[in-house]
C-alpha cells in the first residue's frame, strides 16, 4: 500500500516498508538530505522535520506515521530562495562551522521563534537539549536566535 | 529500509522482514488487531523506544498497532477525584495538562523534564509504563508515590491495577492486552520530582527520587509516598523512608539524614553512565532536594 | 605586498546552503546505479581466523561484489607499516574489517554480512597498556619484527610500537642536588571520540583504470597515497576529491572507509556508498587515546625546575596510527610551557587489542598538558609557592631553551599571563555562594605549535577580473578555506574576497598538501596561495604598467582596481588589465608552495622524533572557575576565559568562533566524554545515549581576547588558530576541581560518579605499576646522546 506523503508542499506517494523512517525516505526516495541521520536515536535533533508543524525527530517517526500528514524540512524553510529569520540571524552572526547540526537547528528554533517570542538565553539553551553541535560552542546559535527573536 | 547497522558479525537481524504497521482509528479496533495479531504483534505508542530497536539490536516485530490518533487515548481528564491520562497521551502534553495542579508537581515535572523536548512531544505516558527495558523512566516513580492505577484492556473487558502490580506483571502481559488510561486520585498533597542527570538534562536520569506527603494543619506528615527510579531495574516505592517521615514535621536535611540511614537497602544497578554505588549514594541528596521543593511549593 | 589589509569580518560562502539544508556532504551523495557498502567486523578482540567464506553470500539477493583480504594485499602505517585493510590472518581488535560487500540495497547489503561464514579461534588478549606491558603479554603483533620501517630512528620490541626519547643536560645531577624537592605525580586519561557528525563515508567509482573516491577527509593525499598503498596500485591511480566534510576535528586525518568502497567499485564495476552507521563510528573511531603518564621534577625552594623527567604510555590500539608520530609531541607538550634545567622524557606507542586510536584535535596536547598544569599545581603548593606566581617565574621567555634544546623567540606567556590578570580583574564578581558547592578557580598555560608541512596552491587570473584559487585544501567546518584563504589572495590582489573562488579539493587539480589539520591551513596553505597571488600580483603589474604608462612600483592594487599609489580612480579595473593580459600572453596565473623551515634543536637532544623542534609554536593560557556540589560530584564551569597566541587575526570573529567551539569540545573532555573498554575488548559507549558530548546547556560563553604580534614564519605573520583552543581546558577544569575540593585530581574526565569517587575518599591514589620507578628502566633502548648522559 503507497504512503502519501506531503512533503514542503508536494504530494508524494512511497511504496516504502511502513516502518521505514522517514529521514530515509525522505533522502534515499526524494534526495531532500538536509535532515541528517546522525545518531537514528533522537538525542542529536539533526534529522528534525516539522510534522504538522511539531518539530519531530524524522529516525524516529515509522513511515506510516508520517502518512497523511505535512511534513516541512529544512529546505521547504526557505521560500522563494530567501533565508528565514532564524536562518539570517545564523547568517549574520557567523554561526555556522561545519554546517551538519544546522537543518535541525533550524528546524527547531523556527519553530521556537513563532511559539515562544519572549524566550529568554536560558529557554534557548533548554530548547536545544536536543540538538547537539559539535564545531561552535553553541553560544553564537543562542545570540543569533535573540538576535532573530528581537528582529520581528 | 532501515539503515540501522551492525558491527557483530550477525547484523541484519533488524531488516529481514518488513513490518506493518495499522494506524488504529479507534480502541476497539486497536483491540481487535491486537487479538489477530497474536505474539507477532505488538503495541506503538510513541515509537521512541520501539523506532530504536535496530540501535539495540533487536528484531522489530512483525506487526505492529498504532493507538496515537486513537482519541480517547490521547485525553487528559482531570477530574475532582482523580485524573485520568489517557495511555498515548505524551510526556509534553501531560505536562502542560497539570501544569496548575500543584499536587501533581511530581508527575508535570517528571513529564516536562525528560529527554529533550522533541522527545517529549513524542514518548507517551504509555510507553513509559510498558516499557521494562527502560529503567530510568522519569514517569514510573512519580506515578507510584501518586499511587496511580493502571487500566489495561482487551477484548473481553478492562481491568485496574496498582502501578505496583503493574510493574510486576507487564512483561509478560498478553500481546493482546493493551494499557489504556492511568489514573491517578486527586488529594491535598506536596510533592517532587528530583532527578540527576549526569549532564544538566539531556539524558537519562542516573537516579531518581519522586516524593508525595500530606501534612497537616501541625506541620506534622500524615502520609508519605515516596518511590526511587532508575537506582535499580525497576522503580519502587522506599517504605522505610516513608515510615520514618510520618508523625514528624517534614526537614529536607533531616529527611536527607534518614535517607542516608536507610540506603543501604538499595542495590544499585551497574551501568555504563553510573556504577552501582553512584545511584546508592546520591540518594540522600535527592530526598533532600526532593523535601525541599514539595516544602517550597 | 599588498595594499589593503588581509583583516577582515568576512562572513562564509558556504552559510546559506549549510542553513538550507542544500550542502551534500560524502554521506548525501548519490550516484546513478550506485550500490550501498557494508563491513563485516570481528567480534573478538584477538583470535587466528579458522575460515572465512564467502560463497553463501554472494549468492544473496542483490549482491554485486565482495572484497576481502586477498584484494587488499598491502599494509599502511606512520613510521611503522603495520596495518592491513582487513585482518590478515590474525584479528587485533574487536570491530576489525574481515570482508565488504556491496548491494543493491544497504538492507540487502547487510544481509549478506551475515551468510558470511567465518570461523575464528579466539586468542589471549592485553586490552590495557599494563596488560601489553606485563613480563609475559601476549603480543598484539607476533610478527612486529617483520614489518616493513617507514621512517627510521624508533625503538621498537613487541608492544612497544615505537619509542621516543628527550635527554638534555645531567638530570641525575638535578635531582641528587641537595636544595631541590622532588615532586611526583601521576595521571591518567580516557579516550575521546571526535562524534564528527558526518559520520566518515566515501562514493567510489572506477572510471578508465583509475579509483575516483570522493570522501569526508581532511587528508586527501593521505587518502590517494594510503589507499594506493592497501591496494597495491599506482597512486597515480587513485584520484581523491572532497565535498564539504560536516566535522573532523582529525578523525578524518587517517584513512577510514575508502579502500572498502574503492575494492567494490572496481570488482562491481558500479559507484559504491558506503557511510559508517553512528555505532561504527562509536567502536571503531580513531579516538584520541587513553594515556598514562608520570612525571617528577627536582625544583627548588625559590620555584627553579632544575631536572624534570617524565614517562608517557600512549594507547595506539591494535596498531599504531598517529601515535608513533605523537611520541614527538610529547617532548613540545609536557616538556613545554616552562624552563627546565634539565630534562628527559620518553613516550610510547604501546598496542592493546583495542580499536585503534588516532588524531584529534592537540593530540596528545591536551592529556600533557592536564598532566603538567596538575603537576606545576603540585610543585607550587610543596614549596608553597602561589601557583600563578610560580607560573610567571618559569613560563619560556625569549631565549630560553625548549625541551629538545630548540631557542623560543620573544616573550609570549609572560605578557599573556598578564592579560588573563586584567581580563579576570575587570569581571564582576560572581553572586554569593551560600549554596553549599565548593568553589574553585584556576589559571592555566599550554604549548602546542602549528603542524606546518607541504602545501601546494594555483591562482588563476581570470578575465572577468575574478581569482581561482587551486589547493588541495578541505573545508571542514573551521572556515578557512572560505575565509582566511579568500581573505589572503583578496588583499594581495586588492579584490573583493568575494571575487576570490576557492576550487574544492581534488589530488588531480592542486599538488600536494598534508592535509587539514594540526592549525596548518591558514599557515602552510595560506602561505601557498600567498606567494601564487603574488606572482599574479607581480604579472598583473608588469601588463598595467604598460597600460597605465607608470613603474610597477608606483601601482598598487585595491577595490578592484591597479591604480598610481595616492591618485585614487587612476589607472585601471583588474579586470581590463586581466583581459588586456589575457589577449597578449595568455591567461595570467601563479603557483606557491610552501613548507616548514626546520627549526634546529640541540645536537643528540631526540632520539625516535619526527620532528625535533616546533616551527612555530603557539601560546595559550586558560582561566576557569568551577563550582562542585558535594552530593553528587557535579562539576559546574562558571567562567571561562582564553588569552590566545594567534600571531595575526585575519577574521578575529571566525577565530572566535573556533574558541568558543574549541573549549567546549574541551568541555566535553573534562566532564561528560568517557568511552571505556569493556572486559570484551568492546567499546562500552555505542551511541549518544551513552557517550555524552556538551549541550546547549552545558556551556558558558568564553570569554576571548587574541595575544597578536608574537613571532611566526606564517603567512603575514598569522598562526593557526583552530587546532589550539582545546588545548588546556582539560587542565584548567582539573586545576580548578582540585582547587575546589582539595583532592588530588589524577585522572580525566571528572564525571559524577569520579568526582563523588573523589570527594568520599572512595579511590586510592593512582598506581601505575607498568611505569618503572627508575626513569631508564622504561625503555626498550638506552638514549644514546653525544655526550652519553642516558
Amino acid at each position: 500500500m503507497a504512503l502519501s506523503l506531503t512533503v514542503n508542499g508536494d504530494r508524494l506517494a512511497s511504496t516504502a516498508d511502513p516502518a521505514t523512517p522517514l529521514v530515509d525516505i525522505l533522502r534515499e526516495e526524494l534526495h531532500l538530505t538536509g535532515a541528517k541521520p546522525v545518531c537514528r536515536e533522537g538525542f542529536c535533533g539533526a534529522c528534525m522535520v516539522l510534522i504538522d508543524g511539531k518539530p519531530t525527530p524524522s529516525c524516529l517517526t515509522p513511515a506510516a506515521l508520517a502518512d497523511g500528514c505535512e511534513i516541512q524540512t529544512v529546505e521547504g524553510l526557505a521560500t522563494h530562495g530567501q533565508l528565514n529569520r532564524i536562518q539570517a540571524a545564523l547568517d549574520a552572526s557567523d554561526a555556522v562551522q561545519c554546517g551538519m547540526c544546522f537543518p535541525g537547528m533550524v528546524v527547531s528554533l523556527t519553530h521556537l521563534l513563532t511559539t515562544r517570542p519572549d524566550a529568554t538565553r536560558e529557554d534557548i539553551r533548554a530548547a536545544l537539549t536536543g540538538n547537539i553541535c559539535r564545531c561552535t560552542g553553541y553560544e553564537r546559535i543562542i545570540d543569533a536566535t535573540l538576535l532573530a527573536l528581537a528582529t520581528k | 529500509m532501515i539503515t540501522g547497522s551492525s558491527v557483530q558479525s550477525t547484523p541484519a537481524e533488524a531488516h529481514n522482514a518488513a513490518s506493518s504497521i495499522y494506524v488504529a482509528p479507534s480502541l476497539a479496533s486497536a483491540l481487535d488487531a491486537l487479538s489477530e495479531c497474536g505474539a507477532a504483534g505488538a503495541v506503538f505508542a510513541g515509537g521512541t523506544w520501539i523506532m530504536r530497536s535496530p540501535i539495540r539490536h533487536e528484531p522489530l516485530r512483525a506487526r505492529y498497532v498504532a493507538i496515537g490518533r486513537i482519541a480517547e487515548l490521547g485525553a487528559v481528564r482531570i477530574g475532582t477525584d482523580v485524573v485520568e491520562i489517557g495511555a498515548a497521551v505524551t510526556h509534553a502534553a501531560l505536562a502542560a495538562a497539570l501544569a496548575d495542579l500543584p499536587e501533581f508537581d511530581v508527575l508535570a515535572a517528571a513529564a516536562g523534564r525528560s529527554a529533550n523536548p522533541a522527545i517529549r512531544a513524542m514518548a507517551t505516558i504509555g510507553g513509559n509504563l510498558a516499557t521494562p527495558g527502560f529503567a530510568a523512566a522519569d514517569c514510573v516513580p512519580a506515578l507510584l508515590c501518586l499511587e496511580a492505577e493502571i487500566e489495561v484492556a482487551g477484548r473481553d473487558g478492562r481491568e485496574r491495577m496498582k502501578l505496583e502490580h503493574f510493574l510486576k506483571i507487564r512483561s509478560t502481559l498478553a500481546p493482546d492486552r493493551l494499557v489504556t488510561q492511568v489514573v491517578v486520585p486527586r488529594s491535598e498533597r506536596k510533592t517532587a520530582h528530583a532527578r540527576l542527570p549526569l549532564r544538566k538534562a539531556g539524558d537519562y536520569p542516573v537516579a531518581i527520587v519522586s516524593l508525595s506527603v500530606s501534612v497537616d494543619a501541625a506541620g506534622q506528615v500524615q502520609a508519605a509516598r515516596i518511590a526511587v527510579g532508575s537506582v535499580e531495574p525497576v522503580a519502587r516505592r522506599w517504605e522505610r523512608l516513608e515510615t520514618a517521615l510520618i508523625g514528624r514535621s517534614l526537614d529536607a536535611e533531616e529527611a536527607a539524614r534518614t535517607a542516608a540511614e536507610l540506603a543501604d537497602e538499595f542495590v544499585g544497578r551497574d551501568g555504563i553512565d553510573a556504577p552501582a554505588w553512584y545511584r546508592v549514594s546520591v540518594l540522600p541528596g535527592l530526598v533532600r532536594r526532593a523535601a525541599a521543593t514539595a516544602l517550597g511549593a | 605586498m599588498s595594499d589593503v589589509s588581509a583583516t577582515m569580518d568576512l562572513r562564509r560562502r558556504d552559510a546559506a546552503d549549510k542553513l538550507r539544508g542544500r550542502t551534500r556532504y560524502t554521506a548525501d551523495r548519490y550516484l546513478p546505479g550506485m550500490l550501498h557498502a557494508a563491513v563485516l567486523r570481528a567480534s573478538v578482540p584477538s583470535g587466528r581466523i579458522v575460515r572465512l567464506d564467502t560463497s553463501r553470500a554472494a549468492r544473496m539477493p542483490g549482491v554485486r561484489a565482495i572484497v576481502t583480504d586477498a584484494d587488499a594485499p598491502g599494509m599502511m602505517g606512520i613510521g611503522i607499516a603495520d596495518h592491513p585493510l582487513f585482518a590478515r590472518d590474525l584479528i587485533h581488535y574487536d570491530g576489525e574489517p574481515l570482508a565488504a560487500i556491496a548491494a543493491t540495497t544497504l538492507a540487502q547489503a547487510q544481509a549478506a554480512l551475515a551468510a558470511i561464514e567465518v570461523e575464528i579461534e579466539p586468542l589471549p588478549a592485553a586490552l590495557t597498556m599494563a596488560d601489553a606491558l606485563a613480563p609475559d603479554a601476549p603480543l598484539v603483533h607476533p610478527n612486529w619484527r617483520d614489518y616493513e620501517v617507514l621512517f627510521e630512528g624508533g625503538a621498537r620490541e613487541g608492544n612497544v610500537a615505537w619509542e621516543a626519547t628527550v635527554v638534555r643536560g645531567d638530570v641525575d645531577a638535578a635531582f641528587a642536588r641537595p636544595d631541590v624537592e622532588i615532586v611526583e605525580s601521576s595521571f591518567r586519561v580516557g579516550r575521546q571520540n571526535h562524534v564528527a557528525l558526518e559520520p566518515r563515508a566515501v562514493v567510489a567509482s572506477y572510471e578508465d583504470g583509475r579509483f575516483h573516491i570522493e570522501t569526508s577527509t581532511q587528508a586527501p593525499w593521505g587518502i590517494r597515497n594510503a589507499t594506493a598503498r592497501l591496494l597495491g596500485v599506482p597512486a597515480s591511480q587513485v584520484r581523491v576529491t572532497v565535498p564539504p566534510v560536516g566535522g573532523g576535528f582529525g578523525l578524518k586525518f587517517d584513512l577510514g572507509v575508502e579502500p572498502f568502497a574503492a575494492l567494490l567499485a572496481r570488482a562491481s564495476g558500479r559507484p559504491v556508498r558506503l557511510v559508517n552507521s553512528r555505532e561504527e563510528e562509536m567502536l571503531t573511531c580513531l579516538f584520541r587515546e587513553n594515556a598514562d603518564i608520570r612525571i617528577r621534577s627536582a625544583v627548588t625552594r625559590e620555584g627553579e625546575i632544575v631536572g624534570r623527567e617524565a614517562v608517557v604510555l600512549m594507547d595506539c590500539g591494535a596498531y599504531g596510527g598517529e601515535q608513533i608520530f605523537l611520541t614527538t609531541m610529547t617532548a613540545h607538550t609536557l616538556g613545554g610551557n616552562y624552563r627546565l634545567g634539565s630534562v628527559r622524557l620518553v613516550s610510547r606507542a604501546v598496542y592493546t587489542n583495542t580499536t585503534p586510536n588516532g588524531a584529534f584535535r592537540c593530540c596528545n596536547g591536551v592529556y600533557n598538558t592536564f598532566a603538567l598544569e596538575r603537576h606545576t599545581d603540585e610543585i607550587a603548593a610543596r614549596i608553597g609557592m602561589d601557583p600563578l606566581l610560580f607560573r610567571r617565574r618559569n613560563v619560556l621567555g625569549d631565549k630560553d631553551l625548549g625541551a629538545t634544546g630548540q631557542v623560543f623567540q620573544a616573550d609570549v606567556l609572560g605578557p599573556m599571563l598578564d592579560r588573563m590578570d586584567t581580563l579576570r580583574d575587570a569581571a564582576t564578581m560572581p553572586p554569593g555562594r551560600s549554596d553549599g558547592r565548593l568553589y574553585g578557580r584556576a589559571t592555566t598555560v599550554g604549548t602546542w605549535f602549528v603542524f606546518v608541512g607541504p602545501s601546494a596552491a594555483t591562482v588563476n587570473m581570470n578575465a572577468d577580473g575574478t581569482a581561482t584559487l587551486v589547493t588541495s585544501g578541505v573545508e571542514i567546518g573551521s572556515g578557512s578555506m572560505m575565509q582566511a584563504l579568500p581573505q589572503i589572495v583578496a588583499s594581495t590582489l586588492g579584490i573583493a574576497p568575494e571575487s576570490v573562488i576557492v576550487r574544492a579539493a581534488d589530488t588531480d587539480a592542486a599538488g600536494y598538501d598534508v592535509g587539514v589539520g594540526g592549525g596548518r591551513t591558514t599557515v602552510s596553505l595560506g602561505a601557498a596561495s600567498l606567494s601564487a597571488a603574488q606572482e599574479v600580483r607581480t604579472k598583473l603589474l608588469k601588463v598595467a604598467s604598460d597600460m597605465i604608462e607608470a613603474a610597477p612600483e608606483d601601482l598598487v592594487m585595491r577595490e578592484g582596481r591597479i591604480e598610481i599609489a595616492g591618485a585614487p580612480g587612476s589607472g585601471r579595473t583588474v579586470t581590463e588589465v586581466a583581459t588586456r593580459a589575457q589577449a597578449l600572453g595568455g591567461p595570467i596565473s601563479g603557483t606557491g608552495a610552501f613548507t616548514g623551515a626546520g627549526v634546529p634543536a640541540m645536537p643528540g637532544c631526540v632520539a625516535g622524533h619526527f620532528i625535533d623542534a616546533i616551527d612555530i609554536p603557539v601560546f595559550a593560557v586558560h582561566d576557569c572557575e568551577v563550582a562542585v556540589d558535594p552530593e553528587t560530584g557535579h562539576v559546574e564551569v562558571l567562567n571561562y576565559r582564553v588569552v590566545q597566541d594567534v600571531g595575526r587575526a585575519l577574521n578575529p570573529r571566525a577565530i572566535h568562533g573556533q574558541i568558543q567551539g574549541g573549549v567546549v569540545q574541551g568541555l566535553g573532555y573534562a566532564l561528560h566524554e568517557e568511552a571505556t573498554i569493556g572486559s570484551n575488548g568492546r567499546v562500552c559507549q555505542t551511541g549518544f545515549e551513552t557517550y555524552r558530548v556538551p549541550l546547549a546547556l552545558d556551556v558558558v560563553p568564553v570569554e576571548i581576547s587574541l595575544y597578536e604580534g608574537a613571532p611566526s614564519m606564517g603567512p603575514l605573520g598569522t598562526k593557526g588558530a583552530g587546532e589550539v583552543p582545546i588545548l588546556n581546558v582539560g587542565a584548567a577544569v582539573a586545576c580548578a576541581v582540585a582547587n575546589a575540593t582539595g583532592k588530588r585530581v589524577q585522572e580525566l574526565p571528572l564525571t559524577p560518579p569520579r568526582v563523588l569517587e573523589l570527594l568520599l575518599d572512595r579511590k586510592r591514589d593512582l598506581d601505575l605499576p607498568h611505569i618503572a620507578e627508575t626513569w631508564s628502566d622504561n625503555l626498550v633502548r638506552p638514549h644514546k646522546t653525544p655526550q652519553g648522559n642516558a
